[in-house]
């Protein structure tokens, strides 16, 4: 173009003006674009941090350690073990190509599907993936060798129950991320629990962790430790007298509950059918159950020491010797029988409840009349749960007070008609064991924290006076004299004064009414009759065979338990003088020879000891048998408590040859602080009386061999001197 | 002559456009600084194509721009050529051929056939100057700009074809075109277009628009659709941008660039790395080189000597401007996504050639202009 090419004012004005008005257009678009960039990153700017940030950070929860669960001498019973689980990150797992490889790898050594595995370490869109969680150690060793790309290992804890089956219905069960779910892992779930911490770890668009990047740990704060009042060698006799039933009697169900008499401490309790909480998934669901808090039954002739307190406080017994037993009582026109077909004929009070007469019974019951009987019906706690720490507890089921007639008068009285579970009746039971003072069963003695010190504290608690203290004295008497000369035969404990009620029920039917073969044997007891410490109640529900009375199948059961009991407790035989009871017991008395036990498993050395016939107890702490008494070789008669000296008495028992021992001071003592004592110093104890102790037959301080027999007197308080 | 030639350069001009350069080599610097085996060999590479576009850049300055009028239309026909030879040997990247290849080299001959056409259409319109009154006077001038840019929707390349839109309607409002028709024209095809994009989406009208041109537009609209698929890069690049705040997260610090969040972050989606890296003042600052870079234009553009070299400057304008308005929307969702660089910032060695070559062409018109004093 050649147009302008001279021109001096090329460019018309026109030109001009469009090109500053084009200029504006482009301003005000510019404007526009600042605008909206100040409102993204000026304005909108955190929330858009927060958003960058979500992309990037990821947050892995870090399991705090859960507590332990220990028994009441701080053995340890259920733990938590530090375990790997296996992960992956899956993006990192595509990026190095072995996919294939690492699944195989993976699925030989942990036993899983190779398909399984490889879906989830290849899968898209994520950055982590459990592979498998809480893997055996030796596993994790064997996968670490291989050093799999991708595939990561992180600390997390594993329950493990230590001893087993033992107190498993107690302790309950946890899930996969240890939350628990049943027993006293739920109900001291929060405190076991801990306060997890977690890992933040920055990630980039592959999912790639970075290894410098972000990263932060809030550390987990380790659960709480709860101490139960379980004393874990009684629970283990307990246990050992349930798996020799089984075995023998092979039933469909039994518990067995001991509780400390004046606190309403439980210090065993066993159900049968049980399970490793360890292995809890070879084991039926319905083994699980706590039978001795979610289920009932009828106490049958047990319950009649209720019946009896009530009426004793009532005074509402006939005159001495007013019992007639024709064998059958006419209630309402109708007939009840008696367990003992031709009668009992004349009998004073003592000897109906010796007699466990149910024509007796159903007399006294009358005579407390409906607004008496229940009244101590609520008074024992019936109807209403205990309130032990367990997760669901029964009620129970009673008669319904406006629906009740004579005749339920009559069949309550003898313990029928109601259903309660048998953690209510050894709370009953242990009531009168205690003076009349009802006490709230108790579980758990404390919670501490991770240094051992007491975060919260649970002290015996009297839910009411039910009776008083004459009335429980005297009938613990007369139960003493159920034993000696009654139904409780069976239960009679050389050296020791035990009282006990047993009881035979007919199990009753889903439908109502009762079932033809199936019973219920049960007894209840305590010990030692004058001042009870320990009671005990043992259940069977339909043992096999003959015989089926409480009787013959839990007496014995009682007894076993009780003499281990006794002793490990350190509560010494005091009665010499009485006879043993002309008794279907029928054990030849014969002498045993000490077996070697120092070096074994506590556990092992008691399954010997009892092969041989001879008892159980242990000093110290720890599950190594350091030191016995008495020594292997020696002979003694059947029963004998051996006593195993645990790990923490392993300075005592350094040299095999401790033969000499120096006689402690045990005066100013209480019976079982003097046992204590002596036993510890590997004396044997002979009492003479009862209170604290006034004097000693060799000095303290004084060098003796070991085992000698050192007698004190004791005396009552009011009798000490100034 | 050498000395009054100097003087006669626009030494703002050019002192700007090294701003822009300094500005793409430091956060080319961080956004390639994850991508291949060597962190600088992207800044090199880019460094290398601000040299080569240099030497055009000077080259173009000294033949005077007012030659080309007289082989305009030979130019125009090189164009159209160039252009036909993308649909025939051209390269398929990203499923578009706008790529030749000479062995290792690559070349986008789109990005200079916008160059080509603002110079041959200058000179289009300067012989119509003050005769564009009638749409029978307006009909040649879309025809002649219709054949090209069909050429490169066929690529398929919508951006440049927009580009080019842009660049016509700027240079018809400069050439004196009658407003009215411009603005209806303006109007009635937004019109169109939107009653195009209504009838695909509710009654399944078919159009000549690729999946992911669609997937754009939806997008756009619902920009928090589909966030881990088509909505993924606006999303992570409002993230990006937005939690730069204020002064920014630092250079090197920005975790969606650094962290791979964020793709294309070196080439279209630089801007992003601006705005998270250094923050509002950061942004706000690039936008206003290249607001006194359009303004340092029209300054030009005020001053040539003809008809011209001012619509050559203002398609120029139109052009850097257009796509500085584009690519800055498209990173904070005022705009639909579509592929075109930030001009002189993103990392791509044909469009820095292309736009040191229009700087070359600012330059010469302004050297050429009406107040010469010898």
């Amino acid at each position: 173009m050649g147009k302008g090419e001279d021109t001096v004012f090329a460019t018309p004005v026109q030109v001009k003006k469009r090109s500053t008005q084009l200029f504006l257009i482009f301003a005000v678009l510019m404007i526009i674009l600042i605008g909206r960039l100040f409102w993204i990153q000026v304005l909108q700017g955190d929330f858009y941090s927060a958003k960058a940030e979500e992309v990037r950070l990821r947050d892995l929860p870090v399991e705090a350690k859960r507590g332990t669960i220990y028994d009441r001498n701080m053995r340890s019973l259920a733990v938590s073990i530090s375990v790997d689980s296996v992960v992956a990150n899956p993006a990192e797992v595509r990026r190095r190509g072995q996919e294939r490889e690492t699944a195989q790898h993976l699925s030989r050594i942990l036993e899983m599907d190779e398909e399984d595995v490889y879906e989830k370490i290849t899968r898209k869109n994520t950055g982590f993936v459990w592979v498998l969680r809480k893997v055996d150690p030796e596993k994790v060793a064997q996968l670490r060798q291989l050093s799999l790309p991708g595939i990561d290992y992180i600390p997390e804890s594993r329950r493990y129950y230590e001893k087993g089956k033992l107190a498993s219905h107690i302790l309950g069960i946890t899930d996969i991320d240890s939350r628990g779910l049943e027993g006293l892992e739920l109900i001291f779930d929060q405190q076991l629990r801990g306060i997890p911490g977690k890992l933040v770890a920055e990630y980039d668009a592959a999912n790639r962790e970075l290894p410098q990047a972000q990263h932060a740990f809030i550390r987990p704060v380790d659960g709480h430790g709860v101490v139960l009042t379980i004393d874990e060698t009684i629970q283990y006799i307990v246990e050992r007298e349930l798996d020799k039933l089984e075995r023998e009697r092979n039933p469909k169900g039994a518990t067995v509950i001991v509780m400390e008499a004046k606190t309403g401490r439980i210090l065993a309790l066993s159900n049968r059918p049980t399970f490793d909480p360890n292995e809890r998934h070879l084991y039926p669901d319905a083994s699980r159950r706590n039978r001795a808090i979610n289920d009932i039954y009828e106490p049958g002739s047990t319950f009649k020491i209720v019946t009896a307190a009530a009426a004793m406080e009532e005074r509402a017994l006939e005159d001495t010797e007013h019992y007639q037993c024709p064998g059958y009582i006419m209630v309402d026109k109708q007939r009840l029988r008696c367990w003992k077909h031709e009668g009992h004929g004349q009998q004073d009070f003592a000897e109906v409840v010796q007699n466990s007469c149910n024509p007796g019974f159903v007399t006294i019951g009358m005579n407390l009349g409906l607004d008496g009987f229940y009244r101590y019906l609520h008074a024992f706690g019936f109807g209403t749960p205990t309130g032990i720490p367990m997760n669901g507890e029964a009620s129970g089921i009673l008669v319904p007070r406006n629906a009740a007639k004579t005749i339920d008068l009559a069949t309550m009285s003898i313990g029928q008609a109601n259903a309660m579970t048998p953690i209510q009746l050894i709370t009953a039971i242990s009531a009168v064991a205690n003076d009349g003072k009802l006490m709230k069963p108790q579980l758990v003695e404390k919670v501490i924290d991770a240094q051992g010190a007491v975060v919260e504290k649970f002290e015996p608690e009297m839910v009411r006076k039910v009776v008083s203290k004459e009335t429980a004295e005297e009938l613990n008497l007369i139960l003493e004299s159920v034993v000696t000369y009654g139904t409780g035969r069976n239960a009679y404990l050389e050296g020791y004064r035990v009282g006990g009620k047993t009881g035979t029920a007919q199990k009753i039917k889903p439908g109502g009414g009762y079932m033809e073969r199936e019973y219920v044997a049960s007894f209840v007891g305590l010990a030692p009759a004058n001042d009870p410490e320990i009671v005990a109640l043992v259940v069977v529900d339909a043992p096999e065979g003959m015989p089926y009375y409480g009787g013959l199948v839990a007496a014995p059961i009682f007894r076993a338990i009780m003499v281990d009991t006794l002793r490990h407790l350190g509560i010494q035989p005091q009665v010499v003088n009485q006879q043993a009871p002309t008794a279907m017991m029928s054990e030849a008395v014969q002498e045993v020879v000490v077996p070697q036990l120092t070096g074994l498993d506590i556990y092992e050395a008691e399954q010997i000891l009892s092969g041989v016939t001879l008892g159980v107890a242990s000093e110290g702490f720890g599950t190594r048998v350091v030191g016995q008494l008495p020594k292997a070789g020696e002979v003694v008669s059947p029963r004998t408590a051996v006593i195993l000296y645990l790990d923490d008495h392993e300075d005592v028992f350094q040299t095999e040859e401790a033969t000499e021992t120096i006689c402690p001071d045990v005066r100013g003592k209480t019976i079982r602080q003097a046992s204590e004592l002596l036993t510890r110093a590997g004396l044997s104890l002979e009492i003479y009386g009862t209170g604290l102790a006034g004097s000693q037959s060799i000095e303290a301080g004084t060098k003796v061999p070991v085992g000698t027999v050192v007698r004190v007197d004791f005396l009552p308080l009011d009798e000490q001197g100034p | 002559m050498d000395r009054k030639f100097i003087k006669n350069v626009d030494w703002t001009l050019v002192a700007l456009v090294a701003l822009l350069m300094t500005f793409s080599l430091i956060v080319l610097s961080s956004a390639s600084a994850n991508i291949g085996a060597d962190r600088w060999d992207f800044v090199r590479k880019q460094a290398l194509w601000m040299g080569i576009g240099l030497a055009a850049a000077i080259a173009l300055v000294f033949v005077s721009y007012q030659n080309a009028a007289r082989y305009s239309w030979y130019l125009y026909g090189f164009t159209l050529l160039l252009l036909l030879s993308v649909i025939v040997w051209g390269t398929d990247i990203n499923g578009s051929q706008r790529w030749i290849k000479f062995g290792t080299f690559q070349f986008q001959p789109s990005e200079l056939a916008k160059l080509l056409l603002i110079v041959t259409f200058a000179d289009f319109l300067s012989k119509r100057y003050g005769k564009l009154n009638t749409i029978t006077d307006l009909l040649p001038c879309f025809l002649y700009m219709a054949l090209p840019m069909a050429l490169i929707l066929i690529q398929p390349d919508l951006g440049t074809s927009l580009v080019l839109v842009a660049v016509m309607m700027g240079m018809l409002l400069i050439a004196g075109a009658n407003k009215k028709i411009l603005l209806s024209l303006t109007v009635g095809g937004f019109a169109i277009i939107s009653t195009a994009l209504a009838g695909y989406f509710f009654w399944g009208l078919s159009l000549p628009l690729q999946d992911y041109q669609i997937m754009r537009l939806v997008i756009f609209f619902n920009p928090d659709m589909d966030p881990a698929g088509f909505g993924y890069q606006i999303r992570q690049s409002l993230i990006a941008i937005g939690s730069g705040g204020l002064i920014g997260k630092g250079l090197y610090n920005g975790s969606q660039v650094q962290l791979n969040f964020l793709p294309e972050h070196h080439t279209d989606f630089i801007f992003a790395v601006v705005g998270e890296e250094l923050g509002f003042i950061g942004a706000a600052a690039l936008l206003l080189l290249f607001m006194f870079l359009i303004l340092r234009s029209i300054r030009i553009a005020l001053d040539a000597r003809d008809v011209f070299g001012s619509l050559i400057v203002m398609g120029i304008a139109s052009m850097l401007l257009f796509q500085v308005l584009v690519n800055v929307g498209m990173t904070i969702s005022v705009m639909p996504i579509t592929g075109l660089p930030l001009p002189f910032v993103s990392y791509g060695g044909t469009s820095m050639l292309t736009n040191m070559m229009a700087l070359g062409l600012l330059l010469n018109v302004h050297i050429r202009r009406q107040t010469i004093m010898f």
